[in-house]
C-alpha cells in the first residue's frame, strides 16, 4: 500500500513538473528507486511532489498551466454541470418561479395563454441547446487543459453561439432570459480569457525559445 | 543552499547522487531538488546522467560543483562563522 501510494505521488509529481523540467523529473524517478530500496519510498515521493509544486509555482509556464487547470476545474466544469443539469433535470433555481426551464415558459403574462402550446413545444429545443452548450463547456475545459488553442477558441465560439441562440429564442418567445443572458455573458468572458491565454502562451513560448 | 554548496565542496570534482546528497545534508527531497534545479540554472552545479551500477535500474543524475559554485562555496565559508541551521538553508 505504501509503495502504491508512493508511486502514485511520483506519477503526480512527474505530471506536475512540466516539459522544461522533464530531465529533473526523470532524475527524481531514478532516485526514487534507490530511496524505495532504502525504505524511504513514501517520504521521498512526498518530497518530490512538493518539489514539483514549488517548480509549478516558480515558473511562468507552471503558473500558466496551473491557471488553465483552475479555469477548467473551477469555472468551466461547474458551468458545464450547471448547464447540463439544467437541461436534463430542469434545475429550478436557474429559472423564475423555481420550476426549471418549463417554469420559465409559464411565468404569468398575458401572452401565456396564447402561446402556451408553442412554449411547451419549444421546451425540448431549448433544453437541447442548453445541453449542447453544457457539453461544449466540458469539451472546452478539456481543450484548455490540453492547451489546444485553435480547438479551444473554436469550441468557445460554438458554445457562445449556443448560449446566444438560447437568449435569442427565449427573448423571441417573451420568456425571462435573464439567467440565459448571464450564462452567455460568462461564455463571452471565457472567449476573451482564452484569447488572452493564447497571447500569454505565445509570450511564454517566445521567452523559452527566443530563436523561435 | 550553503549547506549543499558546503557538502559538494567537501569532495570537489566528485559526482554525487541526489539521494546521497539528501542523506549528507539531511534535507528532504522537496527541499533539495528545487535547490539543485536553481543552482544548476545559475551555473553553480552541473548535472550529468550516469549509467546505473545495477542492471535493470534507470540511469541516475549526478551532481558536482562548477568552478563558479566552488568559488561561491569558498567565499561563503570565509564570510561565515559557524552557521545556524536556518542560515544554512538560506
Amino acid at each position: 500500500m505504501t509503495i502504491f501510494l508512493a508511486r502514485l505521488l511520483m506519477t503526480l509529481a512527474s505530471t506536475c513538473m512540466g516539459d522544461d523540467r522533464r530531465d529533473w523529473s526523470l532524475a527524481m524517478q531514478a532516485e526514487y528507486e534507490v530511496a524505495a530500496a532504502d525504505g524511504q519510498a513514501l517520504s521521498f515521493a512526498s518530497g518530490c511532489l512538493v518539489a514539483a509544486w514549488r517548480e509549478l509555482l516558480a515558473s511562468p509556464q507552471g503558473r500558466f498551466t496551473l491557471t488553465n487547470y483552475v479555469a477548467a476545474l473551477g469555472i468551466m466544469l461547474p458551468m458545464a454541470a450547471l448547464q447540463i443539469g439544467c437541461a436534463v433535470f430542469g434545475l429550478p433555481y436557474l429559472y423564475p418561479g423555481e420550476h426549471g426551464l418549463p417554469g420559465a415558459m409559464l411565468v404569468g403574462g398575458s401572452h401565456e395563454a396564447l402561446l402556451r402550446s408553442i412554449y411547451l413545444g419549444a421546451v425540448p429545443t431549448l433544453a437541447l441547446i442548453q445541453l449542447i452548450t453544457g457539453i461544449g463547456h466540458v469539451r472546452l475545459a478539456w481543450l484548455l487543459v490540453e492547451r489546444d488553442w485553435p480547438g479551444a477558441i473554436r469550441w468557445a465560439l460554438w458554445t457562445l453561439a449556443g448560449a446566444t441562440a438560447l437568449v435569442i429564442f427565449m427573448s423571441v418567445l417573451f420568456l425571462d432570459a435573464q439567467q440565459a443572458l448571464l450564462q452567455a455573458a460568462i461564455v463571452g468572458l471565457e472567449v476573451a480569457a482564452i484569447a488572452i491565454g493564447i497571447t500569454r502562451h505565445a509570450e511564454i513560448a517566445a521567452v523559452r525559445n527566443p530563436t523561435g | 543552499m550553503r549547506l549543499v554548496l558546503a557538502i559538494l565542496a567537501e569532495q570537489l570534482g566528485e559526482w554525487r547522487h541526489g539521494y546521497d546528497l539528501m542523506k549528507a545534508t539531511g534535507l528532504l527531497s522537496g527541499t533539495l531538488y528545487p535547490l539543485l534545479m536553481r543552482m544548476t540554472d545559475n551555473g553553480l552545479v552541473e548535472a550529468e546522467w550516469r549509467e546505473p551500477a545495477q542492471q535493470g535500474r534507470p540511469p541516475r543524475h549526478v551532481y558536482r560543483l562548477t568552478a563558479a559554485g566552488f568559488a561561491l562555496a569558498i567565499e561563503l565559508t570565509r564570510e561565515s562563522a559557524p552557521l545556524s541551521g536556518k542560515e544554512m538553508l538560506a
